[in-house]
């Protein structure tokens, strides 16, 4: 990115030289950055280090404050950020995946091709990837639902939306909330609810298509025939681990993959040049805040709600199929 | 459920410690808003399923089908029009043999004709030729005769001046055959002597 500020043709031209004329993509790169690193030490000189700000709590950007409190049989069912997203990302859901389906033509636009795309994804590859045709037909709507429900919620994390009510501007008398990124995804109860709803899910599943005997039996991996019963105790214990496990690993795997790409947004777009009080970190680390920003909203985003709903259809898989 | 929350926050369980603005609600989860995800998510699948998908997957099968038909189409257009266009080189190459047969028939025709036609001219001529002959010879017999009757003629009068008396029919006659001999005809009929 930075080595396009020494293609500027003039500097090479006008020099002469004729070393410099035939500049390698890499001199270029290293002469960038060393321009890019010497205006970060430039300004670090001009504006000095003003000691570590205590103030600034960055996880309170995750921090939910109950907007309207609601509170039903003892349970804290209070409106907050989370629940306003989670609002937004589903009636985003409906609106986007029924409007389309609603509109459906022969020769689809740009739109319409990349729902299809999706829909062909969450079908012959997400469910058909781990499940074969009733089970397949069955499980279907739930794992791609998750897939949408979960992408739209992640990339509903990258659009700036005034919901930062810790801090406030006024337009015409109007106390606004600031623009904020948050993602429901990246708080933890979001994923681990989907989580329980996976893992009960694949056990009502397997119990149902095995019977609960073979079902339990066939957590125990093939091979083991002759085995001492102690030894095939042990082996069961670690699967009944294994299995609680995935509890942990299916819901913190979404759940801090977003919040981690947050916590880069907001550290690169200048909360850390803030938590240290070194300015001239901030431009060290503003051109990063986009990198981040398009890989977060390129890759991990989409990645993270295929990798739930592809985890999700091979658990169901597995637990239906007698083999292990 | 308490189990669950319990091992959301192993995590981070150690160096929390439980202060609000430490982070650790950052791993806590609340039970309400696991609800709202729950019934939100519900809902979502709920709709996805009832009204999104089934029209999805119906346009993607009628598409599916309208592309397999299509494709079922060309084909047996493709194979109509493999077959016409043999048809056609088959009905070509008939038609350039019948048009060589034609051309060939019509030039030997013209040919015979022109034969004929020449060997009619030819005929023709020589009969002219031959008439123009025989007419030139008989005019040139006619021609002789009087010739020689004049001559006789003149023969006996020129005697008769001669002699002063009139011959009678023997002499006329001996008198005649003796002019008659010393004359040469043969300039007169040149064409016959050559």
């Amino acid at each position: 990115m930075e080595a396009a500020t020494v293609q500027a043709p003039g500097g090479a031209v006008g020099n002469g030289d004729p070393e410099k004329k035939g500049l390698s993509t890499k001199a270029k790169f290293f002469i960038g950055l060393g321009i890019y690193l010497a205006a970060a030490i430039l300004l670090l000189l001009i504006f000095g280090n003003n000691g570590k700000n205590e103030a600034f709590k960055p996880q309170n950007e995750f921090k939910l404050e109950p907007w309207v409190s609601l509170h039903l049989a003892g349970i804290d069912l209070s409106l907050n950020k989370a629940v306003l997203y989670l609002f937004l990302a589903s009636a985003l859901t409906i609106a986007t995946m029924t409007w389309i389906a609603k509109r459906m033509v022969e020769k689809p636009n740009r739109v319409q091709t990349a729902v299809e795309v999706s829909y062909d994804l969450t079908k012959n590859t997400i469910t058909g990837g781990s499940l074969q045709g009733e089970l397949a037909r069955k499980w279907f709507p739930f794992i791609a639902a998750l897939f949408f429900w979960i992408w739209f919620s992640n990339m509903l994390g990258f659009l700036p939306l005034p919901t930062n009510t810790e801090h406030t501007f006024a337009i015409g008398g109007l106390e606004i909330p600031s623009f904020a990124i948050y993602a429901a995804t990246a708080n933890i109860a979001i994923p681990l609810v989907l989580t329980l709803v996976v893992w009960l899910s694949y056990h009502v599943e397997g119990i149902r298509s095995q019977g609960i005997g073979p079902y339990f039996k066939s957590w125990l991996p093939p091979g083991l025939e002759d085995m001492h019963p102690v030894g095939k105790a042990a082996i069961f214990v670690i699967e009944v681990i294994s299995h609680f496990v995935r509890l942990i690993s299916l819901s913190v795997r979404l759940f801090a993959n977003i919040l981690a790409g947050h916590l880069l947004l907001l550290f690169m777009g200048g909360g850390l040049a803030v938590l240290l009080g070194i300015a001239a970190l901030g431009a060290l680390t503003f051109p990063l805040a986009f990198a981040f920003f398009i890989f977060e909203v390129g890759l991990v985003a989409t990645l993270q709600a295929f990798i739930f709903a592809t985890l999700s259809a091979i658990y169901i898989g597995g637990a239906t199929s007698a083999s292990h | 459920m308490e189990l669950l929350g319990y091992i959301g926050l192993l995590p981070l369980a150690a160096e929390s410690g439980g202060e609000e603005s430490g982070g650790s609600f950052l791993v806590s989860p609340g039970l309400g808003l696991m609800i709202w995800t729950l019934v939100l998510f519900l809902i979502t699948m709920w709709v996805l399923s009832k009204v999104a998908f089934p029209k999805i997957q119906e346009a993607l099968d009628k598409r599916a089908k309208t592309i397999a038909e299509s494709i079922d189409a060309a084909e047996r257009q493709r194979k109509e029009s493999d077959e016409l266009l043999a048809e056609y080189r088959a009905r070509l190459a008939e038609a350039r043999e019948q048009a060589d047969d034609i051309m060939a028939r019509a030039r030997k025709s013209a040919e015979t004709a022109e034969a004929e036609a020449a060997a009619a001219g030819k005929e023709k001529r020589e009969e002219l030729v031959s008439a123009a002959k025989r007419d030139i010879e008989a005019e040139t017999r006619r021609s002789l005769d009087q010739i020689r009757q004049e001559v006789a003629d003149l023969t006996v009068l020129a005697t008769e001046r001669v002699t002063r008396k009139s011959l009678n029919a023997e002499d006329q006659k001996r008198l005649v055959e003796e002019a008659l001999g010393e004359v040469d005809f043969s300039t007169l009929s040149g064409s016959e002597k050559s």
